[in-house]
């Protein structure tokens, strides 16, 4: 099979989307697609997998305009990449990213820091309503992507952690 | 303009017609969407996108906290709601407020009035606005003739602690009360443990009449004219038109008195609609309810009058004295616009979400088209199925309603179904060309045609 153009990822995610399928896996020589309904789910549950996970929703790539200086920068559009074999928590929604559960409290997390899936590794703030997210995976944080207090958006990535082998 | 940053709470084509106004007015403009809205065309327009939650609404349009978040976060000095959504909940005016960002509507106490049936007719009745005639509580037959024969034939007799067609039924003579009161009654005891019942006025053949209205916040409120929103499918307006051809030009007076008296005596802030029912056969106008947002169909009032409302919403909210006089204020022309859906009226109105393969709306002189749609287009299934909003001009009714027919039959849109065939039946009715309609029209006359025509 030759490889899909990303017009063809586009219409096999949206195909994913709208199906009542749990889970879809792809492989061709240079690329492998794991696209999954459960959050939870990190690979194929047949093969151990190294190639980079792809959640059910295209990223906005187009960069928005410049706005003026008083706007907070605008980070989603110029997302880090998950290094492979490497995992991301993602916001669960838009709010405000905070590493520690109070101001000058100890952070939840340091980089190098052993997590396990419950471990919280920040907490995200809407209008005085604060939810801490958790790792989902056991493993090794190995980059905090935002800083803290700045704005994430549904999905932003904020946490890259290796997993436990 | 004190507005520099606006926070667009919306999507589809309103959001689109939003930002095409602020950015006439100089007005930034950060659009928040859902995941699902990510490539949609108002998230290309927009200065700024900030994607707020997953596709459904609950999560994300819905959610007040996150949408005003995000307008501080991003340093907006307003927001607009657009309509549907939250935009007629007071939650997101309080919000707003709160947060020190200038709410692009009425106070949030204004939306809280009007929002209850019951105080906003007191509201009205306050004002001096006709509302549907009626009594209080009617305890016997007697007194039910004796009420009928002071309303009129023919009434509707309601149960006063319930809806749901429970207790309720329609007599057009005295017979039927006699047969009808006590069975009416017992059925409103057993439904809801009382059996009181009250009588109205029936509005037999009854047109939709709303007048678009705004006003500065301080008392003064002028009207553009009145629509005609007649054509509806439960309760769903269809086609609406401006003004109302047949309305004479007196009781036309005093309907548009009627909305600016109401609005005044609330010092309304901001676009507002007063919706009547026009009472054809006793040329009488009957308040409904008042709508505290732009609406869907503004763009017939904005082309018989040559006012951009929506950037006069923007002009009112920054606290520019925007609002015109009401002599300045003049309707020439007709307008008619049509909801473009995506659904199969010949299914049963279901919606048809897909991606669009081909987008090609009428050009030409007197059409207006308001969308986000064009060639590649993925409807999401999780929204409204409205994707565009047809509206033609012309000097008169008939030229439009000619004109409407030529638009209607050059609209293509491929890859998905579209409520297209019935508009064009729609407009192709006899009925509809000598303006001899009513708001059960299309359900009684002309859907069970439609349907044959399509077997």
């Amino acid at each position: 099979m030759p490889n899909p153009t990303p017009a063809d990822i586009e219409n096999l995610i949206e195909l994913f989307n709208r199906s009542d399928w749990d889970e879809m896996h792809l492989k061709t020589d240079e690329l492998e697609i794991f696209l999954s309904n459960d959050p939870q789910a990190r690979r194929p549950s047949a093969s151990a997998v190294a190639a980079p996970v792809i959640a059910p929703v295209v990223m906005n790539t187009s960069a928005p305009a410049a706005l003026a200086a008083s706007a907070p920068a605008a980070s989603h559009a110029t997302e880090t990449t998950i290094p492979a074999g490497m995992l991301g928590v993602r916001a669960p929604n838009l709010g405000t990213f905070y590493r520690a559960p109070k101001p000058g409290a100890p952070v939840y997390v340091e980089v190098g820091q052993a997590v396990e899936a419950d471990t919280e590794v920040c907490l995200i703030e809407v209008m005085k309503l604060f939810t801490p997210v958790k790792s989902g995976v056991k493993g090794t944080v190995r980059q905090i992507v935002v800083n803290d207090g700045s704005m994430v958006e549904y999905e932003q990535l904020l946490v890259i952690i290796e997993p436990a082998a | 303009m004190t507005i520099k940053r606006t926070l667009v709470a919306n999507r589809g084509e309103i959001a689109v017609r939003v930002i095409r106004a602020a950015h006439a007015l100089g007005i930034e403009a950060v659009q928040v969407v859902s995941a699902a809205d990510r490539e949609s065309e108002a998230a290309r327009l927009a200065d700024r996108v900030v994607v707020i939650g997953p596709a459904q609404s609950k999560q994300s349009y819905l959610n007040a906290k996150l949408i005003v978040h995000a307008a501080m976060q991003t340093g907006c000095d307003a927001l607009h709601p657009g309509y549907g959504f939250l935009s007629e909940r007071a939650e997101l005016a309080q919000l707003c407020d709160a947060n020190g960002i200038t709410f692009v509507g009425p106070a949030a106490e204004t939306i809280d009035a009007l929002g209850d049936k019951l105080r906003s007719r007191a509201i009205a009745g306050a004002a001096g606005v006709p509302l549907v005639p009626g009594t209080d509580k009617i305890s016997s037959v007697s007194a039910a003739h004796s009420a009928a024969d002071k309303l009129g034939y023919p009434v509707l007799m309601k149960a006063s602690a319930g809806g749901g067609g429970r207790g309720m039924f329609v007599a057009r003579n005295a017979d039927v009360i006699t047969s009808s009161f006590d069975a009416a009654s017992n059925e409103a005891k057993e439904a809801f443990g009382d059996g009181t019942l009250y009588m109205e006025t029936y509005v037999e053949n009854a047109r939709h009449v709303e007048v678009q209205a705004v006003g500065d916040g301080r008392g003064r409120v002028v009207h553009f004219g009145e629509r005609d929103c007649s054509v509806q499918r439960r309760f769903q307006k269809v086609i609406e038109e401006a003004p109302c051809a047949l309305m004479p030009a007196k009781l036309r007076g005093e309907l548009h008195e009627a909305a600016v008296k109401l609005l005044s005596s609330m010092k309304y802030r901001n676009a507002g609609t007063v919706e009547f029912l026009y009472d054809v056969n006793r040329q009488a106008v009957y308040f409904i309810e008042v709508n505290t947002r732009i609406q869907v169909e503004h763009p017939v009032s904005e082309q018989v009058t040559g006012f951009d409302l929506v950037q006069m919403q923007f002009r009112i909210a920054g606290g520019e004295p925007a609002l015109p006089r009401q002599d300045q204020i003049k309707v020439g022309r007709h307008a008619i616009e049509c909801r473009i859906n995506a659904e199969d009226a010949s299914k049963n109105f279901m919606p048809s979400p897909g991606r669009i393969t081909r987008w090609a709306p009428p050009q030409g002189a007197g059409i207006r088209v308001d969308s986000h749609c064009h060639d590649g287009y993925l409807v999401p299934p999780y929204y409204d199925s409205m994707i565009a909003k047809l509206i033609v001009t012309a000097d008169d009714r008939p030229a439009c309603v000619e004109r409407l027919r030529g638009a209607l039959a050059h609209f293509e849109i491929d890859g998905l179904a579209t409520n297209l065939p019935l508009l064009r039946f729609i407009v192709a009715q006899s009925d509809f060309a000598a303006n001899k309609i009513h708001t059960r029209w299309l359900e009684q006359d002309v859907l069970p045609g439609f349907q044959q025509d399509q077997a």
